[in-house]
This record gives C-alpha cells, structure tokens and sequence, in this order.
C-alpha cells in the first residue's frame, strides 16, 4: 500500500520536474544560447592564438570557420529550434551546465556544477540550524498556548505573529548587522568564517561565531510563525471527538497530550518544518546576500552582478531540482506518519 | 429510598454552560437512581441535555460548562468533590464507562486498536502483558470480533466494527455502570439491529447496569427496562415500558406526542405526525412549564408555574400541571 | 445565493469582525495607510516624488545623507534643520529707466551648527543682476556673490552660496585668522562654516558660530521694464533635513516613503485579488469537474507548485527586466497556488451536498451552480486568504527591487532599500535611510495580517476558545 503511494508520488515528482525543466530550457534558451556563442568564440580565439602562425589568412579564416562549424555542432547549435531545447534540457538533467563566464569557485574551477556543489552545504548548514531551533521553540511554545487557549500568554503571541508577519528577514538582517556589528562590534557582519580561517576545534567555534546572528534574525522572525501553526494545529486536534473519548477512558492528561494529540499532529507539523525548509531553498536569496553568506542564495546574487549566465541558470535548475525533490520527501514522510496513509483504506 | 441495590443516584444536578451570548441551562435540576442490573432508558430530541448530563456523571463536562450544584452517588460515594486525579484513578472506567456517540471518532486515528485497548487496560489494572492480552482478546471475541482486530487502524474498519470496539473496551474493566449515548445512531439499520442483540445479550451474560440513551423510541423500547423523558434539561416523565408504552393510563403530553410521530410499520399513515415548533433556546427559557409553547393541551397554570415530578402510579412520575389537576 | 443572502452574510461577518480588538486596529492602520495616499500632495515637502525620484535637479538644495529633524531633540549638539523661507521685505528704486530692488530674507540662526548651503530661488526675465550680501548679527556685513544674467526669457534661476562664495568667505575668514597658527587652503573651506562663525582667532580651522539673526540681502539691478525676477525664496540647507532625513542623492526621504504607499497598496492589493480569484475558481472548477479533468488540473498545479518562487521570479526579472505591472501579472501567475488544495477540499463537500445534486436535477448550467451556489460560500475564505497574500506580494516586489531588478520609473520602498544598499547607508549606519523603508514593509504587513487573521479566526470558531 505504502509503496504503491510511494512510487506514485516519485515518478508524479520525476515528470513534472522534467517537465518543469523543459519549460525553463524552453524560455531561457536565447540567453543561454547566447553565451554559449560568445563563449565558443573565445574557444576559438584561444586556440588560434596557440596555432603554428605560419599560416595564409586564408587557412586562418577556414580553420577559424571549421573549428566554428565543429563546435556548433558539438553543442547541438546547428540544428532546429525544438532540437536545441532538448539538448538543453538533457544536458541540465545530467547536470552538464557547462561553465561559467566570470566566477570561479574557491578551487579555481570554472566548471558550475562545482561551484555549485560547493555553495550547497552552506546553505543547508545554516537553514537548517534556523529552522530546527525555530521548530523547538515553537514547539514548546505553540503547545504552552493550545493548553491555554485564550490565555495572556496566547493573545499576546498572537499579536506577536502579526506583527512580525510582513516582516522581512533580510531587513532586520539589516538592522541586526547595523547595530551588532557595526555599531556594538560583538559580531562579525557576514561571511562563512574569518580570514584565515583557524583549524581544528577553532574552525568550529569560528563557524558558529559566524553564524550567529544570521541565525539569530531568522529564528526572532520564524519562531513566531511556529508556535501560532503549532498552537492551531493541536488545539484542532485536542477539540476531536476521540481525545474527549481518551480522557474519558481515564488516561493520564500527560499521555493524552504527549501520546495521543502530538502523534496525530505530527504529520501536519512535519509537513510545516520541511514546507518551511524548503521555502528557505529557494527564498532567502536576499538574506544570504546581506549577511555575505556564500550559499545559494547568494551565489544568485553575484552571478546577476557578474552577469554570469550559466552559473544562474545551474543555480536556478538546481534548486528546482531540490525543492521538487523535498516536496516528494514531504509527501512521502507524511505519508509514512499518518496511517491513513501509510497503511491505506478499508479491508 | 436507601436502597442497596441502588448503584447510581443522581440528585439535583445542575450543570451549566457561561457562553459570550449568555447562561446556558443545560441540565436543569434533575434526579434519578439506577439499579443494579437495570437499563435505564434515557429519551428526549437532540439538545435536551442528555449528553450533558451523562458527561456529569463522569465529570467530563466540556469547557464552558460546569456542574453547579447537586449529587453524583455511585455506590454510596458521592463523586462530586472529588479531584480530577481520584475520577481518572478511581472512578472513570473503572467504576462507570462509557460507549459513544458516533463511534466513528471516538479512536485516535494513528495508534493501532490494540494499543489503545492495552493503554486503557494497563492505566486501570497491573496486569502482565499475556494476561492482558488475553483479557482483550476474550472481549473482542464476546463483541464477536477476531483476534487480529487489534492490528488495525481505526480507519480500516467499518462503522458497525468500531463500535463493536468501543463496546469491548467499556466492558473489559467490567465496571459497574455502562452509559450508551446512542450507540446505534450512526450505523445503518441491519448493523444496528446486530449490535442492539448484542447489548441485550452482554446486558444477560454480565449483569450489567446500563444507562441507555437514544432519540429513537423503538430502540429504547427493545433494551430498557425503566425510562426517562428529558426536555430542555428538566425530566417531564419516568416510568417503566409497560406504564408509558403499554395500558398506561397517564402520559406527558411532550410523551404522547413523540410516541405518535413513531410511524408503525402495520398502521395507513396518510400524514406523519410532528411536535410542532422549535427546541426551546435554552438561554432564554420561557415562563412556566418548558413545553407549553409546543403543547397542545396548556391550561393556565402552565404558562406561569413549573410543574414537579409527582408520582400519578407506582413507578411512575409526571410532570405536568394538566394531570396533576384531574 | 441571491443578493439578500450575500448582504446578510457581509452583515454577520461584519458584527464578529468588529468584537475582534487586533482587527479593528488593522483596519484603522489601513484607513491610516489610504489617507497617506489621498492627502500626499499636503503631507510632504516634495509632492513629486513618485515621479521625479531619479532627476537630480529636483532634489537640488537638500543636504546629503542628513539626519532627520528630530535627532535635534536627542542631541545636545543642535544642527540647522532645512526649511524654506519665502517671506522678505522689498525696497523698490527708480532711477531713470533702471530699477533697483532690495529684498532682505531673515534667518534665525540659534543652532549650534550652521546650515551646509543657502541657496537662493527666482524667476527671471531678461538680464538683471543680483547681488547677494549677508549682514551677521555683530554688525559684519560681507557682500557674497554677484551673478549677471544675460537675456533671457524666463526661467528659474539658482544662486547657491556654498557653491559661488568661496573666495568672498575666504577673505573674509583671513581677516580674523592668525595665519601662522592656521592655516588651510582655500580649496577645502566650508563658506558657510566660515559665515557663521565668530569673527576671531581659529575661525578657519577650528570656529565657533555666531547665533542670532543674519539677514541675507539681494540687490537687484532690473536695466529695462522688461525685466523681472520675482517669485523668489531662500532654501536653507540644513544639517538635519525632513521627517526621515535624506539620503545620498539629496532626496527627502519621507516624501519617498509617502510615495512608496500608493504603490505597496497596489501591488499588494491587485496581485492578492488576481492570484486567489484565479486560485479559488481554479479550485472549484477541478473539484466541480471531478473525474480526468480534476486529475488533469491537479497535474497543471502540481507542475506550478514544484518552481521555486523567489529564484525563478529573480532569474525571469533579470532577463526581462519587467516593469511594475509585468511584474504583477508574473507574481499572481504563481501566487494563485495558494488557495488551490483548501478550496478544492472544500469544493469537494460542497459538492456532496443534497442542493446541488438538486440543483444539478432542475437543470442548472455547469456556471450558474459554479458561480451561484458553489462561489459564495467561498467568499469569506477568499478574503481572509486574500488579506494575508498581501503581504507577501509586497515583500516579493520589495526583493526584487532590493536586488536592482524593479521597475525604475516608480519609487517602491524596496527601491529606497536597494539605494540605501548601494549608497552604504548599513556600513556607514545612516540608519534613518534603512529602518524606514522596512519599517513600512512591516507595518503594513502587520496591518494586512491582524486584518486577514481576524478574519481566519472568524473562520474557524472550533478553534475559539470561549
């Protein structure tokens, strides 16, 4: 039962980001190609400049035209339209994104998918540190407010969600690095680590330093947002006919809240930690920027100044890819919780 | 009457709900007893304030409600002042259980039959695993279900098998008092004529004193013995089948009119008979005798009085203004 | 549904609504919001904002990256705020066919810091020339500069005494200062540093200033009838200048913000209407329609669900540079989503209930239930979710600007962020210049939340608590 749903909802998740893939290839594919030209020509010029220069002008012009003709062909340019945007599409799917016009990862390499690969665990180290101290702390607060519904403690939270919720997180990153940093100097304004970095266990304290108020924004604007779903999502639940019925059967309030109303909210609270997760993949470009953290996110930033269109578009497609795959996660792992689900309908 | 063979005796219980809009009256000042063995009957339309007043007898009355003023004795003891601690230790299930309404809810969806039967089992009595086991397996089988029920998730069973469930897990701590808020409701009709048979039978097999709620008289009829007619949170007649069904000579009119609206499967009904009007508000109560809005025989007194239970016959009590005058 | 029942369903939600505290504040903080926008011409000092925010002469005579105002009331060392004075008294000569005007300006200097330029305003015809002179309040009169104008034929003309005293402030400075002691090139002199200073030792280098009343007097010679300067106005160039201060580029930054609102309300407001009016009839024709087709839809969202919003808005911003209305229009193409799977779940009840399948028996259209019986009762729930989309439309448009992105023709307070960015307002904490734009953001994503969640708990009564 489990695995027919699981396998349904992989192969939904591998067709539509194929086809999402497509799509993009299909409305960025001018750009792309563009650069792919120019890049050839200086292929090209490159490999003229090293040749034997005892050559007519005439040799010069054909071989140029050759090497030309050669390459196009190579990268699939000499062929129509609907062809080219396939050849795009496959290329993206086994992750050939060619190189990149300015950047460079901190190797020297000019190959995207490298710098890619690089930025990635940045990102995820530090999202994941937010979120996961978000979902505790809306943990313990979100279950505070559903026993005490209506309460100081919930109304005056309450107020709180709203106030922060058209809160940008990078403006406060804002604020938070004026003040802190420059103002206060407690904390460093950005980066992943000092220069040079320190080895051993200092590596690790430096790393946390860093991380520390970029963390600490996130979580001041996230947690909020946490405890008010939380707090909705069991008090919804302890409203249900059957944790009346538990009670009545006289267990134990401890085991009613903690056993029977947290194990029957944990689909729903998972699916919110990893929605969030997810958003974090794609949306805090900006936060990344302003705090100089080199993730993702900020490796859009600079391939947009730098005008590097190759490293954009891998980043772009890279991202699809993981946040296509996190919602298949999603699904799955939801499924998983929730018996309903997991183990399916009637006999 | 002190009775030893009275288990159960409710006096005077009020229970209300401080709504934003106002005072709810729910159960409004009402007695009764159960005895040992007995079923007791409890009918009345939706909003009556049976649910209500059976939540008070194990104190689980939802937020906003509260039990005002009254007794609760279930053998003897007075269950009112004590705390939440001593009811779920000493009282809930294991003195008095309860079989719910819409048995379709009544189990958390993610823990399996099983635990839930276990969890309920172990809570009330140390009892090593087999032997447990053992005990549940017994009580399924008596509610005729088969061993690998426990297994199962809620939702992979029907309606008719969860209440079989429910049914087990109320007896297997072989309380003393079993409350059934219409356990048959929800269920289609062949289901509900199966677990009806079963009650009567486990009501034979286990000598069990059981308070049985429904809206629909027939059932009643079948099950109890004795029964109680609610309205608008106040008793109007108590009476056993043979005095309010049978030969009897005195009826409540809000009795006389439910048992009309029961079409009989024998009779030319050209007209289906109904109460005429709407359930009182029970925040704004009207004046007098609860009924007379809707009643079709008032006299004066009515409108300004509201009548006690008087006894018309033996074991039989009615309140109503109109009978008491002939 | 007929209009009886809908206007009685508004009446109801209307009477919960107002017993909500926080929600009444929202709408009274948008009441707030919509007036900024009506009375804008009267509220700033710079009603052209919107559209003028890029052309410098606009922004001429403000000072640079100036403090706001009120940063005098904390501040025990009190710098000359900006204002305008346009009052003076004008003595008129005739001598033959020439005119000789005097107009003196009074500026109450009682500051402990001078203003950073005096600048003087007019419309002239012709060829006049003017004079411009200041007598101090010890007496120290220092004629200032002299401009002559060749023909022409009206215009408004600018004197800027920052600019065109140097020398003049120069000279008079050396007659005060001990040269040996201090000495500064004239290149690097502040004139107005020097013009209102005390008339002593170290008043290049190191002066104190003079408070009290200095009048500016301009003398202008008019050779013919047919010339004119009138229309005149000293601006006085402060240290601290408007209610939030000013920014790099001179540009007041309240009238900026005031300017901001209108655009904010709109994007929010239209892309939260579009996006959820597609999503709602989205999700209530798929689950209305049911069978392959429902099943098809749900594919088509899913495909939409699976883009990550914020990057692909970002890569399609840069290469198409879009502006503000392209901009919406790309934003509801993904925000519409949203409601999709709440409606479509809802949709599906809706659709067992006993009046539609009657409806369905009478004959109705496919539309008319639709939009008749199904709709309706989705209205509430488009609303509150409309409500709290709008907040995010702003902060996705305020992204986008932030990045250098945005449309440039209108100033949104993303785009006063993405300068204070770029003018190094967060390292050089002119803080005046990042905390309001954000402020506003936040305010008034506050103010659509406590509305759309005022609205939710209306919604949702199983979670009331009373």
């Amino acid at each position: 039962m489990y695995w027919r749903y699981c396998l349904k909802r992989i192969i939904y998740g591998l067709v539509t980001f194929i086809i999402l893939i497509f799509i993009f290839s299909a409305l960025f594919n001018t750009t792309m190609e563009k650069t792919l030209r120019s890049q050839i020509e200086e292929e090209i010029r490159a490999e003229t400049l090293k040749m034997d220069t005892k050559m007519t002008p005439e040799e010069i012009t054909h071989f140029i035209a050759e090497r030309r003709a050669f390459k196009q062909h190579l990268y699939h340019l000499d062929k129509p339209i609907w062809s080219r945007i396939i050849w795009r599409a496959i290329d993206v799917l086994s992750l050939n994104f060619g190189k990149a016009t300015i950047m460079k990862s901190s190797a020297g390499e000019t190959d995207v998918w490298a710098i890619i690969a690089e930025c990635l665990p940045r990102t995820i180290l530090l999202f994941t540190t937010a979120i996961g101290i978000n979902i505790i702390l809306g943990l313990l607060l979100g279950l505070k407010k559903a026993q005490k519904a209506g309460g100081f403690v919930d109304k005056i939270t309450s107020i709180g969600t709203m106030v922060v919720y058209g809160m940008p997180s990078w403006w406060l990153g804002m604020l938070v690095i004026m003040f802190f940093s420059y103002k206060l100097r407690l904390f460093p304004s950005g980066s992943l680590h000092s220069i040079p970095p320190p080895s051993g266990l200092a590596y690790y304290i430096d790393l946390l330093y860093h991380m520390a108020l970029p963390v600490l924004t996130l979580v001041v604007i996230g947690f909020w947002g946490s405890s008010y779903l939380i707090r909705n999502i069991v008090l919804g639940i302890l409203q249900e006919d059957y944790i009346m019925a538990t009670r009545t059967r006289g267990i134990p309030e401890r085991k009613v809240l903690y056993g029977h109303a947290m194990r029957t909210a944990a689909p729903p609270i998972v699916t919110m930690a990893l929605l969030s997760l997810l958003a974090s993949v794609g949306g805090n470009i900006i936060f990344e920027g302003i705090f100089s953290w080199p993730g993702l996110g900020n490796l859009y930033w600079i391939s947009i100044e730098q005008n590097d269109v190759p490293v954009l578009m891998g980043n772009l497609f890279i991202t699809t890819a993981l946040y296509m795959a996190g919602l298949v996660i999603l699904d799955l792992v939801y499924g998983f919780l929730d018996p309903r689900i997991k183990v399916g309908g009637r006999r | 009457m002190i009775d030893n063979n009275t288990i159960l005796r409710v006096s005077n219980l009020k229970i209300q709900f401080f709504t934003s809009k106002g005072i709810v009256y729910a159960v409004d000042d009402i007695s009764f007893s159960l005895k040992k063995g007995e079923t007791l009957g409890l009918v009345g339309e939706s909003g009556c304030g049976k649910t209500t007043a059976v939540l008070g007898l194990v104190k689980m009355v939802p937020i906003p409600g509260r039990i005002i003023s009254g007794s609760i004795e279930i053998d003897g003891e007075n269950i009112i002042p004590l705390s939440e601690t001593e009811m779920r230790n000493k009282i809930r299930w294991t003195k008095i259980s309860m079989v719910f309404q819409g048995a379709m809810n009544c189990l958390t969806p993610v823990y399996t039959v099983g635990y839930q039967m276990m969890e309920t089992l172990q809570k009330h009595k140390e009892m090593p695993y087999p032997e447990a086991r053992k005990r549940i397996i017994n009580y399924l089988n008596l509610v005729g279900l088969s061993e690998d029920i426990i297994r199962r998730y809620p939702h992979e069973l029907s309606g008719g098998m969860k209440q079989r469930i429910v049914i087990a897990t109320a007896l297997f701590l072989e309380p003393e008092i079993v409350i059934c808020d219409e356990p048959t409701t929800a269920l289609d009709v062949v289901v509900q004529a199966q677990i009806i048979n079963l009650l009567k039978e486990l009501k034979q097999q286990l000598g069990l004193s059981v308070i049985f709620i429904t809206h629909d008289l027939a059932t009643e009829a079948e099950v109890a013995d004795r029964l109680i007619v609610m309205y608008a949170g106040k008793i109007v007649e108590v009476g056993t089948n043979e005095n309010i069904y049978g030969s009897g000579n005195f009826s409540h009119p809000y009795t006389k009119k439910l048992i009309q609206a029961t079409p009989r499967l024998h009779e030319k009904v050209s007209e289906l008979s109904f109460i005429p009007g709407i359930p009182p508000d029970l925040i704004n109560l009207p004046a007098g005798c609860r009924f007379h809005p809707r009643c079709s025989e008032i006299i004066e007194r009515c409108k300004k009085e509201e009548p006690p239970l008087i006894e018309v016959e033996k074991e039989h009590w009615i309140a109503c203004w109109r009978i008491v005058n002939e | 549904m007929r209009w009886p029942d809908i206007k009685e369903g508004f009446r109801n939600f209307w009477i919960e609504f107002k017993n909500i505290k926080f929600g009444l504040f929202g709408l009274f903080l948008l009441f707030i919001f919509i007036l900024i926008v009506i009375i804008n011409p009267y509220l700033v000092p710079f009603p052209d904002a919107s559209s003028r925010w890029r052309d410098i002469t606009y922004w001429e005579d403000n000072p640079v990256s100036a403090p706001p105002l009120w940063i005098n009331w904390f501040s025990s060392v009190k710098r000359a705020s900006s204002s305008i004075i346009s009052e003076y008294t004008l003595t008129e000569e005739k001598k033959g066919n020439l005119t000789l005007n005097k107009m003196i300006f009074e500026y109450e200097f009682f500051y402990d810091r001078p203003p950073i330029d005096i600048i003087f305003h007019s419309y002239v015809v012709g060829s006049p020339v003017i004079i411009l002179s200041m007598e101090r309040p010890d007496g120290k009169i220092i004629t200032l500069t002299k401009r002559v104008i060749s023909k022409i034929t009206g215009e408004d003309i600018r004197i800027s005494i920052g600019n065109d005293s140097r020398t003049e402030s120069y000279n008079f400075g050396m007659k005060y200062e001990n040269p040996e002691q201090n000495r500064i090139e004239r290149e690097l002199i502040k004139p107005t540093r020097i013009l209102f200073a005390e008339a002593e030792e170290g008043i290049l280098v190191n002066p104190s200033f003079l408070k009290g009343i200095y009048k500016i007097m301009v003398d202008i010679v008019l050779p013919s009838s047919n010339d004119q300067v009138s229309e005149s106005s000293l601006f006085i160039s402060g240290g601290v200048s408007g209610w939030l201060g000013t920014d790099s580029a001179k540009r007041d930054i309240w009238s900026g913000i005031a300017a901001g609102v209108k655009w904010a309300l709109l994007i929010g407001l239209l892309t939260a209407f579009t996006s959820v009016s597609i999503g709602v009839i989205y999700g209530v024709v798929s689950a209305y329609l049911g069978g392959w087709q429902d099943s098809l839809m749900q594919r088509i969202f899913e495909i939409f669900v699976g883009v990550p919003l914020l990057p692909v808005l970002i890569v399609m911003s840069a290469i198409f540079r879009p502006n503000i209305w392209t901009l919406i229009i790309m934003m509801s193409c993904f925000f519409w989503v949203g409601p999709v799977k709440t409606v479509r779940s809802m949709g599906l009840q809706i659709k067992e209930e006993t009046y539609i399948e009657a409806a369905k028996a009478f004959g109705a259209s496919s539309s008319r239930i639709i939009f008749k019986h199904m709709i309706p009762l989705l209205i509430p729930y488009s609303f509150a979710s409309m409500a709290l989309y709008v907040p995010s439309a702003i902060v996705y448009e305020a992204s986008i600007s932030l990045l250098g992105l945005g449309d440039a023709t209108i100033v949104t307070w993303g785009q006063i962020l993405h300068d204070a960015l770029r003018g190094g307002a967060v390292i050089n904490g002119l803080w005046w210049w990042v905390i309001p734009p954000g402020l506003f953001i936040a305010l008034m994503g506050m103010t659509f939340a406590f509305i759309g969640f005022a609205m939710d708990k209306i919604l949702h009564p199983k979670l009331r608590t009373r």
